[in-house]
Parts: structure tokens; C-alpha cells; sequence
């Protein structure tokens, strides 16, 4: 049982890397719209590069 | 196209003989009007057809095309980009309040279409608060182009001044979102290492183990206390303060005891620690408190929609000159100058020219007012057919329009008495569980001393007010979002509660029981070689030019004609000329042999003339909803008192109010004798809903007990509802008042089981029978199943 004594420690670490990566797509207003980006996947399917002006 | 025909664009009606027609995805859909036509045309040329696939149903008249464009240039000028956008250097930024978005597909739109144009370096719109934050490079790109371009669209732009902009509330939504995660990830956690703590318990456990496993235990759990549990030990001292101690006390109490005997057992080696009960109880409540939060956001900022009504931008007199100047910038004294369609920008009077002014939206008056010199305007209102020059009087929140938002924000404030009560009852609750919990903890230290802490922690973690405090939001919250499903927006959380009591209903009738927008309802041809369609042909091509609400009717039906030389007559009506003949359409005095038809206030005559005789009599009205008979039938059925108060003329109201078998209408009601209606039926003892949709309702709006708006309302009545009705009927009224009292019910449900589980546990763990882990399950229990309960309700119909 004593690899808990590193397992657990290692839990933490990863843990406290989710958490920052939470608190860092927060505050940069990942979650601010949650609407908007549901619909925006289906509707930028089958959008052309940008540099093709011709449709 | 079988089915009953509706705009493709901006989902209105479309009025008969009209027949107007646009193609996208391949098919050929009916539009209501030229100016939906041409959106529709942009937005299939530009590549945005995609936009109709996935859009929501719009409201009715949402994206109608804005009447005046081309009036955006000015916003490129240096001195209302220092009024509007911080810059620095080339790169500017600002927030612009995109008046008519109601779904996602239009953020998309917007976005998409900003994006096409050069020099956009981002755009990030927010299809909750209806903001558009836009940054861009000055060389590239003014500010007029990027309004326009969502004009064209047909939205309508209003740019704010950097300082409104919507930081607090995003930082509270954002900082709530934190502790949820912080709590819920610590909880889970601290529930793993419980697990295995309580199996050591039974199976036998290394004292290191142990001690290594509790000592995690305090890592997870202490980021919960301090960061997540922290609005509510603030809020147990804030209470404390005021002397109202509410649920936060005992919350705080049960949370930092338990943490700090857990700490001290610990560290000292003691019997037991409880880190697994303090992350869940602080999960829990934070599940609940983010759930109110959200729905508290959900209610439009009154700010922009106040600074909605009035223009951007105004036209300053300095003797000969005209500049064009934000709106912000006018004084007291100055000369402004208001074109026809233009609103005007601050209360004030005339002092020259002639015009008609269209104040429905302040005074519920349907008819134009005719104004001249000297006469008083207000800020808001809106010219309709002549070039006056005004003197500023007042401006900003201290006008008419200002002082009528202040009204309804404080009618607002003053209301909730049924919160107020809820407070005092949680208070004495609070200092119930106090005394109880004090009580068990001095009997236990007497009979146990070992066992003291650990049962009054239990009997403070079992009466946690839980599944008390979850009953009410969680249906509340269920029964929101399948309203909105059913396109009613609920913002006030109390309108739920007193929908159910709800006892009497008022109506207002212009936009209301009546479609707001006078229609053609008759074409009589005085001349057989013309059929009634030439007739209203010739006349929309007249009023192609012309603002008069009255012109509205007629510009809905598409032209192939075209008039030339058109003048138009403030307060008579329009001339021009169509192949050679000269036409006039207008009152009886305008129109040559036009006989003067008895006065009527609830239609008006309208006379197309030529070569000195009548061609035609067309009559004009605003008609009922289709569905306004039967809502109104199956709302009495329901055993509610319906009645009609007005601000419009005798004549029409008795007229709506007897072919909708209403007794009580009053007519020429101001904003002040509605809301002394209310009163008065208040103190019958009745709950009085309100229905309306004009600025002039607002103050009544808030003063009802609850209050509708339909989604065309004026910004200002929307942000004094309680409830919006999305679409273009009345017929989600029913459906409101069902499951308001439907959601009552459930909340009563759960009341009822939240005190009998906590009655029943209450005398168990004073007595020492419940450990706190039970009681912490108990306590979770009984509230997961008041939010299963809730969400029944989210299966409507």
C-alpha cells in the first residue's frame, strides 16, 4: 500500500493542474458564452479559406 | 407555402395583397416588405444562408431593417470616437449594445459578417446582454462602417460610452464559477479519501495511512472553506451586523466548526474527522447559490435599454452651422435641429417649425400629436413628418424618459414583501437551530463529554436548511427553463410564487390585445377602373418616403410603381406623381371631394385622390391578435378577473373591451392613473398581473404584482417585466398561468418532505443515533430528491 504515499501526492498535483487550467479559461471568457460556440461548430462546417472571395 | 404566412425574415405577419418574394436555399420564401427583402437579399449574397438554418424562431419583428441608414458616417469622426471607443494608437476598441439578436444563429451572423470586413482585429458578441465588444485599426476601418454594416443587417446598433459596460456582473458570474469547480472537484476528492477512511474504520487501518489520508483530506478540503465557502461566511457576518442573521449563520457555524475540530483532530491525532461532510455541504450550497445567480443575470440591463430609445448622435444649431454631436455632448440651451423619423435627443420645445410627433411610447396616445412652435417635446419620442428646430431644456436621466425609468426602478426596489417576509422567517429558523444546537451540545457535555461535539455537529449538518433552501430555486429553476423552452422568458424569481395567487389580470390594449401597427382593414374604390390592388399600389408608392406610423401600412405592400416629385404635407398627407397624374393621399381636408367622415377614434380615414375627386377610401386600424378572444375566454375559465386600461380614446377601447367581452375597461388612462387602478384593486385585496408592452407601462409594470411583456415591448417595459412572452401571441399567457401554479405545487411538495425529513432526523441525531457522515448523507438525500421533485416540471407541456 505505500505507493499511495506517491500515487496520492501525484493525484494532487494533477488536480491542482486542472484547477489552474480552469481558473485560466475563465478568466480568459471561455465560459462566458455558452450558446454562441454549440452552434458555431455546425455552421463553420463547410466555410471556405479565407483568401477565397469567389462564392 | 400552405401554411399560414408569416415573413421568412423577420417572422411578422404578412398583410394581405402583398406579395413580395425573395429565394434562398433554393426555395422561394414570402417576405412582408421591401426592407425585409433587401436583408434577406444581403444576407443570402454575402454567403450567410446558413444563418436561416439554424436560427431559433425569431420574435416577430425582431430583425425588421432600420428605416434610416446612412446616418452612421458620423460615428468616423475623431471627436465621437473619443465618445465612444478607447483607442490606442491605430487600435481602438468598443462596446456597442446590438439592439434586435435574440439566438445564437445572429451572434454567429454578426460575427461572421464583422470578420468579412478589413481591418476587424476581433469581435466578440454576448447573446445574453446583447453586447458587441469590437476592436479594430482606425486605418483601416471607422466605427460607421461596422454600425452600418449591423444596421444592414437589421439590427439596430447603439454604441455606449466606455463606462457601461457589463464588468461587475461578469466578474461575479465568473468568480461563482470558480468556487462551483474549486467545490465540487474538493469534494470528490475529500470523498475518495473518505471512502477509504471509513473502510479502515471497519477493516483496520495503519496509524500512518490514517494520518497520511486525513492529511490529504485537510490539502483538498482547505481550498474549499476559504476560497468557495467564503460568501457565506460573509454574508453570516454581514447578517450578524444588521441583526438579521439568516441561513448563512448556521451554515457558517456548522462549516467552520467542523473544519476547525477536523484541523485540530488532525493534527493532534484525535478520533474523527468530518473534512468529507464540510466539502459536501459547501458543494451543495454552491450548486444552489450559482443556480440563482444565473437566473438573477437573465433580466435585461435596464441601463442600455433606457439608452436605447434615444438617438446616438444629435444635430447642434451654433447660429448657421450644424454640427453633429453624441448625444451626450447637448446642453441646456442649445439648438437642436430634428429631422422627420429622427427622435428627439432631450426633452425640451419647439421654437420653429411645424410637425407630428409620435409619443405612444411614453403616453400610450396611438395618434400622432401635432406640435409647433413653442410646444413642449420629449426626449424619445419621435418626429414624424417635419424639420423643427428645439431648445434643450433638460437632458440625460433628468428628463421625462429618465424620470419614468428611475419610477419603475424604484417601484421595483419597493415591492418584494413576500421576500422580506421569507428573511424574517429564515431568522427566526436560524436562531431556532442555534438555540437547539447550543441546547443538545450543553445536555450532551453534561451526560458524554467525548461524544458532545460529534452530535452537535450532526444535529448542525442534519437541520441544514438544505433541502429547505433547494426546494424553492431548484423548481424555480426548472420550471424557468422549460418556460423558456416555451418561449417565456422568466427574470424575477418571485413571479413564479405570486403568478399562482395571481387573481385578477390587466391588459393594456395597443400592442397588447391589438398588434400595435395600424393595418389596412378596408379599401373601398370610388373609381371602377381601378381595382382595390391598384389602389394600395398607388398609395404605397406614395408613402414610400414617409415615417407617419400611418405610411406603415401602406409601405408593406410592394410597389411596382414609382411616384416622382413626392411632397409630403405635415399634418395632411403626401402628394406626388404617377404617369403623368397627380395624386394625393390624405385626411378629408387635403384631398379635394373627400366628405368628412364623423369622428372616430378607432379607425382612421384615409382618402387617395385625383383631378379634384376620390378614388378611394381606404381605412386604417389597429386590429386584435387573432388569439386575444380565445386567451382571454380560457383565462376567465381559470377563474381570473380580466379588465383593460388604456391610454387610448374612448372609442376603440370600448370597442376592443365589447368584442372581447370585457366589463372593466377604462380608457385615456396616463401612466399615473394605471398605476392608481392597480392600487386600488390591491387593496380590494386582489393580485393583480399586468399585461403590457409600452414605456408608458413601465412604471405600472412594476407597480402590478406581476408583470408581462410581450417581446416587441419598449426596452423599458422588457426590463420592468417580470416575464417576457417571446412571439407573436398571447396564448403563452394560458400556459404561464398553468404552470405557475403547477410549480407551486411542486414547491409545496418539497417543503413539505424538506420538514418532515428534518423533523424527523432532528430528534434522532440529538440523540446521538446519526454520526455526521449520515448526517451528511441524509442531509443529501433528502435534497437530491427535491431536485428530482423539481425537475418533473421541466416536462410542461
Amino acid at each position: 500500500m505505500s505507493i499511495l504515499y506517491l500515487l496520492i501526492p501525484l493525484a494532487l498535483i494533477l488536480l491542482a493542474g486542472a484547477v489552474w487550467a480552469f481558473f485560466w479559461a475563465v478568466g480568459n471568457g471561455q465560459f462566458d458564452d455558452l450558446d454562441t460556440p454549440a452552434v458555431r461548430v455546425i455552421m463553420d462546417d463547410d466555410e471556405r479559406p479565407p483568401d477565397d472571395e469567389t462564392r | 407555402m400552405a401554411k399560414a404566412e408569416t415573413c421568412f425574415h423577420c417572422a411578422l405577419p404578412i398583410p394581405a395583397n402583398c406579395d413580395i418574394r425573395v429565394d434562398i436555399g433554393g426555395e422561394t420564401r414570402p417576405v412582408c416588405c421591401p426592407g425585409c427583402k433587401a436583408v434577406a437579399t444581403l444576407i443570402r449574397d454575402a454567403g450567410f444562408e446558413r444563418y436561416y438554418d439554424s436560427r431559433e424562431r425569431p420574435e416577430p419583428g425582431a430583425v425588421r431593417p432600420a428605416q434610416d441608414a446612412g446616418e452612421w458616417q458620423v460615428f468616423d469622426r475623431e471627436d465621437m470616437l473619443a465618445a465612444f471607443a478607447t483607442r490606442d494608437d491605430n487600435a481602438a476598441a468598443a462596446t456597442v449594445y446590438v439592439g434586435g439578436m435574440y439566438c445564437a444563429a445572429c451572434s454567429w451572423l454578426i460575427d461572421a459578417s464583422l470578420k468579412k470586413l478589413p481591418g476587424i482585429a476581433s469581435a466578440d458578441i454576448n447573446p445574453v446582454t446583447h453586447r458587441l465588444r469590437v476592436e479594430w485599426d482606425t486605418e483601416s476601418i471607422g466605427l460607421g462602417r461596422i454600425l452600418a454594416t449591423l444596421a444592414d443587417l437589421g439590427y439596430k446598433p447603439q454604441p455606449l460610452a466606455p463606462d457601461s459596460t457589463e464588468r461587475p456582473e461578469r466578474a461575479e458570474q465568473r468568480t461563482a464559477l470558480k468556487r462551483l469547480l474549486v467545490a465540487s472537484l474538493g469534494m470528490m476528492q475529500a470523498m475518495m479519501f473518505a471512502v477509504g477512511l471509513y473502510s479502515g474504520e471497519f477493516q483496520g487501518i495503519d496509524a500512518d495511512m490514517e494520518r497520511f489520508l486525513r492529511l490529504v483530506s485537510f490539502f483538498v478540503t482547505t481550498p474549499v472553506v476559504f476560497y468557495s465557502a467564503r460568501p457565506f461566511f460573509a454574508g453570516a457576518i454581514r447578517g450578524l451586523r444588521a441583526r438579521r442573521p439568516g441561513m448563512d449563520v448556521p451554515v457558517s457555524i456548522a462549516i467552520g466548526g467542523a473544519y476547525v475540530a477536523s484541523v485540530y483532530s488532525t493534527f493532534t491525532n484525535g478520533p474523527a474527522v468530518w473534512y468529507d461532510s464540510v466539502t459536501m455541504f459547501v458543494f451543495f450550497l454552491t450548486v444552489a447559490r450559482y443556480l440563482e445567480m444565473r437566473a438573477r443575470h437573465r433580466s435585461v440591463d435596464r441601463s442600455a435599454a433606457l439608452a436605447s430609445l434615444l438617438p446616438n448622435t444629435a444635430t447642434r444649431l451654433d447660429g448657421d452651422t450644424r454640427t453633429q454631436v453624441p448625444v451626450t455632448q447637448l446642453a441646456a440651451g442649445d439648438i437642436a435641429m430634428v429631422r422627420a423619423g429622427e427622435s428627439f435627443p432631450a426633452d425640451g420645445s419647439i421654437t420653429a417649425g411645424r410637425t407630428s410627433v409620435d409619443e405612444s411610447m411614453l403616453t400610450g396616445e396611438s395618434k400622432p400629436q401635432q406640435k409647433s412652435e413653442g410646444d413642449a417635446v420629449v426626449a424619445g419620442s419621435v418626429n414624424l413628418d417635419g424639420v423643427v428646430e428645439m431648445r434643450v431644456d433638460v437632458t440625460g436621466t433628468d428628463t421625462t424618459l429618465g424620470t419614468i425609468g428611475r419610477l419603475s426602478e424604484r417601484a421595483r426596489y419597493a415591492r418584494p414583501a413576500f421576500v422580506q417576509l421569507a428573511d424574517r422567517v429564515a431568522s427566526y429558523i436560524v436562531v431556532a437551530i442555534l438555540v437547539l444546537a447550543a441546547a443538545v451540545a450543553t445536555s450532551w457535555y453534561l451526560i458524554d463529554p467525548e461524544r458532545a461535539f460529534v452530535i452537535t455537529l450532526s444535529v448542525l449538518v442534519v437541520t441544514c436548511p438544505c433541502a429547505l433552501a433547494l426546494a424553492t430555486p431548484t423548481a424555480f429553476a426548472a420550471a424557468g427553463s422549460r418556460l423558456s423552452d416555451l418561449h417565456l422568458l422568466v427574470t424575477n424569481g418571485n413571479a413564479i410564487e405570486t403568478l399562482s395567487r395571481a387573481t385578477h389580470i390587466v391588459f393594456d390594449k395597443t400592442g397588447t390585445l391589438t398588434r400595435g401597427m395600424p393595418e389596412v382593414v378596408a379599401t373601398v374604390t370610388h373609381d371602377p377602373d381601378l381595382s382595390e390592388q391598384d389602389c394600395l399600389q398607388i398609395a404605397a408608392a406614395l408613402e414610400v418616403a414617409s415615417t407617419h406610423p400611418i405610411a406603415r401600412a401602406f409601405t408593406r405592400h410592394e410597389s411596382a410603381i414609382t411616384a416622382t416629385g413626392i411632397e409630403i404635407r405635415v399634418g395632411a398627407g403626401v402628394e406626388g406623381v404617377i404617369d403623368g397624374r397627380r395624386w394625393k393621399l390624405g385626411n378629408a381636408a387635403f384631398v379635394p371631394g373627400a366628405a368628412p367622415a364623423p369622428p372616430d377614434d378607432s379607425a382612421t380615414p384615409v382618402f387617395l385622390g385625383t383631378d379634384g375627386r376620390v378614388a378611394a377610401t381606404f381605412t386604417i386600424a389597429d386590429t386584435l391578435r387573432e388569439d386575444a378572444g380565445k386567451t382571454l375566454k380560457q383565462l376567465k375559465k381559470m377563474g381570473f378577473s380580466v379588465s383593460v386600461v388604456s391610454g387610448d380614446g374612448a372609442a376603440p377601447v370600448a370597442q376592443a373591451a365589447a368584442s372581447l367581452d370585457i366589463d372593466d375597461a377604462r380608457s385615456s388612462c396616463t401612466p399615473d392613473d394605471k398605476l392608481a387602478r392597480i392600487s386600488a384593486l390591491q387593496q380590494q385585496g386582489e393580485v393583480v398581473v399586468m399585461v403590457g408592452d409600452g414605456i408608458n407601462d413601465a412604471p405600472v409594470l412594476a407597480g402590478a404584482d406581476v408583470s408581462i411583456a410581450p417581446s416587441h415591448a419598449a426596452s423599458l417595459a422588457q426590463s420592468s417585466a417580470d416575464v417576457l412572452m417571446l412571439g407573436d401571441s398571447l396564448q403563452p399567457i394560458v400556459t404561464l398561468m398553468h404552470s405557475a401554479r403547477r410549480t407551486m405545487r411542486i414547491v409545496r411538495q418539497n417543503l413539505a418532505w424538506a420538514i418532515v425529513y428534518n423533523v424527523s432526523a432532528v430528534p434522532l441525531a440529538a440523540a446521538g443515533f446519526v454520526p455526521p457522515w449520515l448526517a451528511a448523507i441524509g442531509m443529501s438525500t433528502s435534497s437530491l430528491v427535491v431536485v428530482l421533485n423539481a425537475l418533473r416540471l421541466s416536462r410542461i407541456r
